[in-house]
């Protein structure tokens, strides 16, 4: 009912795609600078500080945390802050996704699920009316490197919230129902999903057929294929090696004591023990050469949906910044040099945009639009032009000026929340990253120059005779079309998987 | 995260007044010890000033990042429009982005981005919105921006028909390929037979193609008026320059004649009315439409919480029943955005694959009528009012959120002020009220019932018709 935003156009539902980055946070509905609908569709409000046009503009710092890191492992972070009558945590588990074995898609998810359904004394109903009795939140977030769990109660909950949370990892209870009642509403879901907006789900089908063979190529989510098989002994076994103390990093932000709180938080998850297993780590991850077609049928569409990309960065990039810069003028804000060849001059689509996944290895960058039909291949061509062009020329010096100031000017409300700061701060002790990701960012993004950005565009940025893509649409209209861009692999979207079974995720 | 219910979430948060704020936002924080007086210790920095041409300035200073939100909220929606013109009024949001005279065509983001800012817009049934977020050092430029565009917007055909295309974009992706918006179009249509309600905010196919310059031009002059606004601004700024830029930039822009009302009353539903969709697809979709409240009706937080008590939460009545218990649906939701006329109140249901539409139809019915017989209990009231004084707080930590919830107090309740009363009506409600709304909208002859039943692809309709366009 509400038309939605002007500019709008996520391409990616980071649910399937699960990737916390750095971008991104966590990938549910984290609290941001619009913290109503339109925010999941504005693009990523993005790091940094001072600007380089506007002198000294405040700029914003991250807290230091008070830091215990337990016996057993796990790892706390705890910031006071006693504006609001709020508590809010970001519990990132290291494994997620990884941590299923091969053709066992969905179990991450599946346990994480299973997670908030029954812990502890209380029952799935119990626990749910516990959080809702006293409007409290919980999110579980699987991801593919992590198990996120955020949460928000009021100061006054704290006691509680401690509970529930180290019930949830110490104490699930897995029961044998709920675990047949979700798994069947999981595969409902993605079924759901395929009637949808193929927005939402594109994302799957690139990481799917791009990655074919890599972890990353697994979906978090599951498939209605795999999810059927997942037995209460494989989340049995994958909560025994993958959630433990030493997987945990836990930041607190909001209204409470820090002392009191990070003995309350020992005493309740001192006694956990370790995972049973090293935590997984995705082998290196590599650009893919040549192109190829992933054409997902959907025979009632009127519009293609795309994505062309090919293998990014990591998060942890130490030209990261550089990154960010170039991802704005490319396709990461409505001036961007996609949406104004696709949305504003041309009028072909709704928008268009440029994106990189932050993992822990290079995930994908890509490049995503849709339009008509009949349009698709003008609208590609286009695409392909602007990426091709940009590789060449990088940015001018105005260019680079107006996308410092856009990165400086949208970071500070990307840290104004309790939940944000938690999350960010989990973040970058997931990836190994200190403060200085937050607090130098302005100088770096000041630091950045012509040479310096055009450097990472080429490095970054595939070649374009290195390109995946995934497309989804009429495929009687677009197939022909489709094969002037390399060899078509073609499926359909009720297909039970997100990439064609010849190149199913292998071990 | 691809429901349904989701979809609808979170059209609820945006145009609901404060007291549903908290639906789209999932997580929340939760009442203070003493809910009103720290709200109202929090709205102790606000400022209004009326402008000479009736525009309405309303500030909320909060200095804790060196950032600001711009809300202008104008009192135009789909709700305005009529046959010929649908959509016109969102049409209208994307063409205020479109060039004026000081700054062209592209100009208005090209130097709002080179400064740091970003920004944004939607359209409702009610009200066309824009908002801004930006530092505080571009603040004056804002300004100078939004006065531009508002006294002198350019009415470039080139630009039009490109833009055209542009909605037609995000129709198809918003609407024509989303069977839980298809559907939703379908029963709204249905449901209203007279009120512009009827129509989607996006506008029917056939109008989107034939929007005329004339049609454009009298909305502007007369919706875009500052008699028509009411501009918020909140973040790191002080009451008097705000006002200082505002009579400086605004100020000069003419006052219009006030719009026409819209006079048009829904007439009262005499019987249930059913829609059926059939569309490719693989998982059945149920939506009951039943005719609901005006924003300003006293019964709104009971209404609100009684929606909550139904569906907010996996510990609601509707979740149990439907997703936990008969397990016929993977989703259950409620939807209502008060608006400035009687609007729907949704109950929305996702059916797996194979679902049974009757089954879960006959299951909500039995507990919407079950609600009307038996009311709540003190639990469950308290439980929903947690959750609404939660989503009341959490909407309130941020410039943006901030901003939203100011603008939609003043618009939709008539008085900014009545924000930071927000705790104390939901604490008011009582279980007879919540039962009393429940007999009050949950009336099977004055519902409509939207069925999306899937097809196959061979039955399918050919896309080319739409595609075509």
């Amino acid at each position: 009912m509400i038309a939605p935003f002007t500019w709008k156009a996520v391409l990616g539902a980071v649910l399937l795609s699960a990737l916390p980055s750095a971008a991104q946070g966590p990938a549910t509905a984290k609290p941001s600078p619009a913290s109503r609908p339109g925010s999941p569709e504005k693009p990523a409000a993005k790091p940094s500080a001072p600007s380089a046009t506007k002198p000294a503009a405040q700029g914003v710092t991250l807290p230091k945390p008070t830091t215990v890191t337990l016996k057993n492992g796990a790892k706390l972070l705890l910031v006071e802050r006693r504006d609001l009558p709020l508590v809010s945590f970001s519990a990132w588990l290291r494994g997620g996704a990884l941590g299923a074995p091969a053709g066992k898609e969905g179990l991450a998810a599946l346990t994480a699920e299973l997670l908030q359904k029954g812990a502890g004394a209380l029952d799935a109903r119990q626990f749910a009316e516990a959080v809702d009795g006293v409007g409290g939140s919980l999110d579980v977030v699987p991801a593919l490197e992590a198990i996120v769990i955020n949460g928000q109660f009021m100061s006054r909950d704290t006691g509680l919230m401690v509970e529930l949370l180290s019930d949830m990892l110490t104490r699930p209870r897995f029961d044998a129902k709920e675990l047949e009642k979700t798994r069947e509403r999981l595969v409902s879901e993605i079924a759901a999903a395929k009637d949808g907006d193929p927005r939402t789900l594109i994302a799957a089908y690139f990481q799917a057929f791009h990655f074919s063979g890599h972890p990353y190529g697994a979906p978090v989510s599951g498939t209605e294929a795999s999810l059927p098989g997942l037995t209460r002994k494989d989340v049995l076994a994958y909560a025994k090696n993958h959630l433990g103390a030493d997987r945990l990093i836990l930041s607190v932000v909001g209204d409470f004591d820090a002392k009191a709180l990070a003995e309350k938080l020992e005493a309740s998850l001192g006694g956990w023990t370790r995972a049973a297993t090293p935590a997984p780590e995705a082998p290196t991850t590599a650009a893919s050469k040549g192109r190829r077609v992933l054409l997902v049928d959907k025979p009632d569409a009127s519009q293609t949906y795309f994505w062309i990309g090919n293998t990014g960065v990591s998060r942890s990039d130490p030209d990261r910044v550089a990154v960010e810069l170039a991802e704005t003028v490319l396709g990461g804000r409505f001036t961007s040099l996609l949406n104004t060849e696709l949305r504003v001059k041309s009028g072909l689509s709704y928008g268009a945009r440029a994106t990189y996944t932050l993992n822990s290895r290079p995930g994908p960058v890509v490049i995503s639009s849709y339009t008509k039909t009949e349009s698709t291949e003008k609208a590609i061509d286009m695409a392909l032009d602007v990426l091709s062009r940009y590789r060449q020329t990088g940015m001018d010096d105005a260019t680079l000026s107006s996308a410092r100031s856009y990165v400086l000017g949208q970071f500070p409300p990307t840290l104004e929340t309790g939940a944000q700061v938690a999350a960010k701060l989990s973040e970058l002790a997931f990836f190994g990253l200190d403060a200085s990701d937050v607090d130098a960012f302005a100088t770096q993004v000041n630091a950045a120059t012509r040479d310096s950005v055009r450097a990472v565009i080429q490095r970054t940025l595939p070649a374009p005779e290195d390109l995946t893509f995934v497309l989804i649409g009429k495929a009687a209209d677009v197939r022909d079309m489709a094969r002037k861009y390399g060899a078509v692999t073609e499926m359909k979207i009720s297909d039970k998987r997100f990439a064609p079974p010849t190149t199913a995720a292998k071990p | 995260m691809f429901r349904q219910s989701l979809l609808w979430a979170s059209c609820l948060a945006l145009l609901a007044a404060p007291v549903s704020g908290a639906r789209a936002q999932g997580s929340a924080a939760a009442p203070g010890t003493s809910s009103d007086a720290a709200a109202s210790k929090l709205g102790a920095g606000i400022e209004v000033r009326t402008l000479k041409n009736g525009l309405k300035v309303i500030v909320w200073p909060d200095h804790d990042i060196p950032n600001v939100v711009l809300y202008n909220w104008f009192r135009v929606g789909s709700r305005n429009e009529y046959p010929g013109i649908t959509g016109l009024s969102h049409f209208f949001e994307h063409m205020m982005f479109n060039g004026a005279k000081k700054y062209g065509a592209g100009e208005f983001d090209r130097v709002m981005e080179a400064n740091g800012g970003a920004n944004n817009a939607f359209t409702s049934e009610d009200v066309t919105v824009y908002m801004e977020w930006f530092p505080r050092s571009a603040l004056e430029l804002i300004f100078d921006l939004e006065a531009d565009r508002l006294q002198h917007l350019a009415f470039d055909p080139k630009v039009i028909e490109s833009e055209r295309g542009v909605v037609y974009s995000e129709r198809r992706s918003s609407i024509d390929n989303s069977t839980a918006r298809s559907l939703m179009e379908q029963v709204q249509a249905s449901a209203f037979v007279a009120h512009p309600y009827q129509f989607p905010v996006i506008g029917w196919p056939s109008d989107i193609e034939s929007w005329r310059m004339a049609d454009l031009q009298r909305y502007f002059k007369t919706y875009y008026a500052p008699n028509n606004g009411t501009l918020i601004i909140t973040g790191a700024v002080t009451p008097a320059e705000v006002f200082a830029l505002a009579e400086k930039h605004l100020q000069p822009i003419p006052a219009q004649p006030a719009p026409e009302p819209v006079r048009t009353q829904e007439p009262e539903q005499k019987g249930e009315r059913r829609v059926v969709v059939h569309k490719v697809a693989q998982s059945p979709l149920l939506q009951l439409a039943y005719h609901g409240i005006a924003g300003k009706d006293a019964d709104l937080e009971a209404l609100d919480l009684l929606l909550r008590i139904l569906a907010d939460g996996d510990s609601s009545r509707l979740h149990r029943r439907l997703v936990e218990e008969a397990r016929v649906a993977i989703s259950v939701d409620t939807y209502f955005s008060p608006g400035f006329d009687p609007s729907l109140v949704w109950v929305m249901a996702d059916l797996p694959p194979g679902g049974n539409l009757s089954k879960v139809e006959a299951l909500i019915t039995e507990e919407l009528a079950r609600v009307v017989k038996d009311g709540v209990t003190e639990a469950e009231l308290r439980k929903a009012r947690n959750i609404a004084v939660a989503g009341f707080w959490r909407g309130l930590e941020t410039n943006d959120g901030r901003g939203y919830a100011l603008g939609a107090a003043e618009v939709f309740r008539g008085d900014y002020r009545q924000l930071f009363d927000a705790p104390s009506r939901f604490e008011k409600v009582t279980p007879d009220a919540v039962r009393k709304v429940a007999a009050r909208v949950f009336n099977s002859q004055r519902r409509t019932v939207g069925w999306l039943v899937p097809t196959d692809e061979k039955a399918a309709t050919p896309a080319a018709k739409e595609a075509a366009r």
